[in-house]
C-alpha cells in the first residue's frame, strides 16, 4: 500500500535537495557582487575623502597663503600652531616682493640656512646648492637641531615645499615619524607632485601604525601619478617587507 | 476502484516473466533470433549474458515456450544445487528413468547413451552462477559427451566472468551478450505492452519527456522499469481515487514519476 503523504514529503525533500547546489551557486554569486559593489562604493567614498582636501587646500594656498588650512584631516596641534604662526611671521620678516614671487622663485634659501645660530656648524657644505634650471633644490642634511629650526622658521615665511620635504625627510630620518608626517602633509598640500613627499607620508603613516591609511593614500597617489616608487612600495607594505 | 483507467497498466508491469508477455523489440528480436539460430547448430553449448534486468530470463522463457513444441527442452528456472538431485532430475525428465541408486556422472552418461532422440535434447539454466564448481565441471563433461545441449544464463559481472572463463571459454560456441534498452526502445516495450493489453489512453500519455525521465531512472533496465511503472500506476489509481482533478491526461507528471521512482529505490531521498 502506498503511503501517498509520506511520499509526497519525501519527494519534497529530494526537490529540495536537488535544487541546493543551484541555489547555493545563485547565493555565492549574488553575495560576491554584493561584496564587490560595496568594496567600489566604499574605495569611490575614500577616493572622495582623500583627494578632495588637497586639490582644495593646494588652491587655496596658491591663493593665499595666510587662509587657515582646516582640511588635513590629522588635524595635529603640530599643523594648527603652523598654520596660526605663519600670518605673524610672514608681516614681520617676509617682504612684500617675495610673497608676489611664486613660492620657488621667491626662496632666500641660502641667506637664511647660512645664518650660525650654533657655533657647531662652522664650515658645513652649502646647506642648499643654487637654484637649477628645474626649480628643485639640493639640500644636505644638518644634524644640529638648531639648524633645522632655522629651517623649519624659513620655511613657514617662504611656504617652499622643497625646504617642507627637506625638513619631512630630516625627521622621518630622526625617528620622529610624526614631524614627518606633518611636514610631508604640508609639503603635498602645497605641492602635490613631489614624489618623495608622498613616499615619506606613507612610510610616516606606516611608522604610525596607519597601515591602512597609507595603502589607500599609496594607491590613490599611483592612479594620479603613476609612480613607480610609490608602487614599489605599496608592494613592500602589502607583503610586509617594508620595515 | 471499478472501471479504473490505471489498474490494468499497473498489473501489466508486475515484475513476473511470463513468455506470453514478451514484447517484440527490434534489438531484443534480433537477439532471440541470433539465440534460436544458435540452438540449431550443432553446439555443446550457449552463453547468454548481460546485466540484471536485461531480459535474459524473459528470452530463455520465451525460447522455452518455442522450442518444445517442437523438440525436448528442459528449464531450469530455479537452480538445483545438489548435484545427484540436478542428475536425477535430468535423468527422469529427459530420458523418463528413474533410477533407485545413486545418480553418478558415469551412470548418468549411461542412461544419456541408452535413449536416443532425433535431436539432442536442450536444458536451459537460468542464474547458472548459482551452480557449484563441481557441478559446472558435471555439466561440461554432459554436453561434451553431447548427451545434453545447455543453453545457460550468467549475470555479466567479474565473478561470472571468472567461472564463465574457467568452465566454459573452450566449450561455448556461441555468447549473446544483452544490453540496456535506449529511450527509444524502452518506450515502444512500454506503449506496445500497454497497446497489447487494449490501454490506448494510458500509453498516450506517454511523451518524450516522460520517457526521457524514465529511462534516465532506470537506465533502460527493464526489470527497473517495470517496478517504476508498476508503482506509477499505483499512485495513479490512489489520485484517480482521490483526488481526480490532479489527473492530466495528456502526459505523465514528472512529479508523480519521481515519487513512483523514491517508492522503488531508484531515487534515494
Amino acid at each position: 500500500m502506498l503511503n501517498i503523504r509520506d511520499l509526497e514529503r519525501r519527494w519534497l525533500k529530494y526537490k529540495i535537495k536537488s535544487y541546493a547546489p543551484y541555489l547555493g551557486a545563485v547565493f555565492t554569486i549574488l553575495l560576491v557582487s554584493l561584496i564587490a559593489f560595496y568594496n567600489s562604493l566604499s574605495s569611490t567614498v575614500a577616493n572622495e575623502e582623500i583627494n578632495l582636501p588637497l586639490t582644495e587646500n593646494s588652491s587655496e594656498i596658491k591663493a593665499n597663503n595666510t587662509e587657515t588650512v582646516t582640511i588635513l584631516e590629522p588635524s595635529m596641534d603640530f599643523v594648527q600652531s603652523f598654520q596660526t604662526t605663519i600670518p605673524e611671521t610672514q608681516i614681520a620678516t617676509a617682504p612684500a616682493p617675495q610673497r608676489a614671487l611664486p613660492p620657488q622663485q621667491s626662496i632666500p634659501v641660502p641667506k637664511v640656512l647660512n645664518i650660525p645660530s650654533s657655533t657647531s656648524i662652522k664650515a658645513p657644505p652649502p646647506a642648499i646648492s643654487p637654484l637649477s634650471g628645474d626649480k628643485s633644490l639640493s639640500l644636505n642634511r644638518n644634524e644640529s637641531k638648531l639648524d633645522i629650526e632655522s629651517v623649519e622658521r624659513r620655511f613657514k615665511e617662504t611656504s617652499n615645499p622643497n625646504l617642507g620635504l627637506f625638513i619631512a625627510r630630516y625627521h622621518y630620518d630622526h625617528g620622529n615619524y610624526s614631524e614627518a608626517y606633518n611636514f610631508s602633509l604640508k609639503t603635498n598640500s602645497m605641492n602635490s607632485k613631489i614624489d618623495e613627499s608622498w613616499i615619506i607620508f606613507a612610510k610616516s603613516l606606516v611608522k604610525l601604525g596607519r597601515v591602512e591609511q597609507a595603502k589607500k593614500t599609496l594607491h590613490l597617489y599611483i592612479s594620479e601619478s603613476n609612480s613607480e616608487s610609490a608602487r614599489s612600495l605599496l608592494d613592500s607594505i602589502e607583503q610586509g617587507t617594508f620595515k | 476502484m471499478e472501471n479504473s483507467l490505471f489498474s490494468k497498466p499497473r498489473d501489466l508491469f508486475l515484475d513476473v516473466v511470463n513468455p506470453r508477455d514478451y514484447v517484440q523489440i527490434d534489438s531484443v528480436s534480433h537477439m532471440y533470433q541470433s539465440l534460436k539460430n544458435s540452438v540449431q547448430k550443432p553446439l555443446k553449448m550457449i552463453l547468454l549474458f548481460g546485466k540484471p534486468g536485461t531480459g535474459k530470463s524473459m528470452l530463455l522463457h520465451k525460447l522455452h515456450h518455442d522450442l518444445s513444441k517442437h523438440q525436448k527442452v528442459l528449464m531450469f528456472d530455479i537452480p538445483i544445487v545438489d548435484e545427484d538431485d540436478f542428475l536425477r532430475v535430468l535423468a527422469q525428465r529427459i530420458f523418463g528413468h528413474s533410477p533407485r541408486e545413486v545418480m553418478t556422472l558415469t551412470r548418468f552418461l549411461e542412461i544419456a547413451e541408452a535413449v536416443s532422440y532425433p535431436d539432442v535434447p536442450i536444458v536451459l539454466l537460468d542464474e547458472a552462477q548459482l551452480y557449484s564448481s563441481s557441478l559446472m565441471e558435471k555439466i561440461r563433461l554432459i554436453s561434451d559427451a553431447r548427451a545434453i545441449k545447455f543453453v545457460i544464463t550468467l549475470h555479466k559481472t567479474d565473478k561470472e566472468d571468472v567461472i564463465a572463463k574457467e568452465h566454459f571459454q573452450t566449450r561455448i560456441w556461441e555468447s549473446i551478450e544483452l544490453q540496456n534498452a535506449s529511450a527509444e526502445e524502452l518506450k515502444v516495450y512500454i506503449q506496445k505492452k500497454l497497446l497489447k493489453a487494449n490501454c490506448f489512453d494510458v500509453a498516450n500519455m506517454f511523451n518524450d519527456k516522460n520517457m526521457k525521465l524514465i529511462t534516465s531512472l532506470t537506465k533502460g533496465n527493464y526489470r527497473d522499469t517495470n517496478k517504476l511503472l508498476f508503482s506509477l500506476f499505483s499512485l495513479y489509481y490512489w489520485y484517480e481515487e482521490n483526488h481526480p482533478t490532479l489527473i492530466k491526461y495528456n502526459a505523465l507528471k514528472s512529479k508523480w514519476i519521481e515519487m513512483a521512482a523514491i517508492h522503488t529505490g531508484l531515487i534515494r531521498a
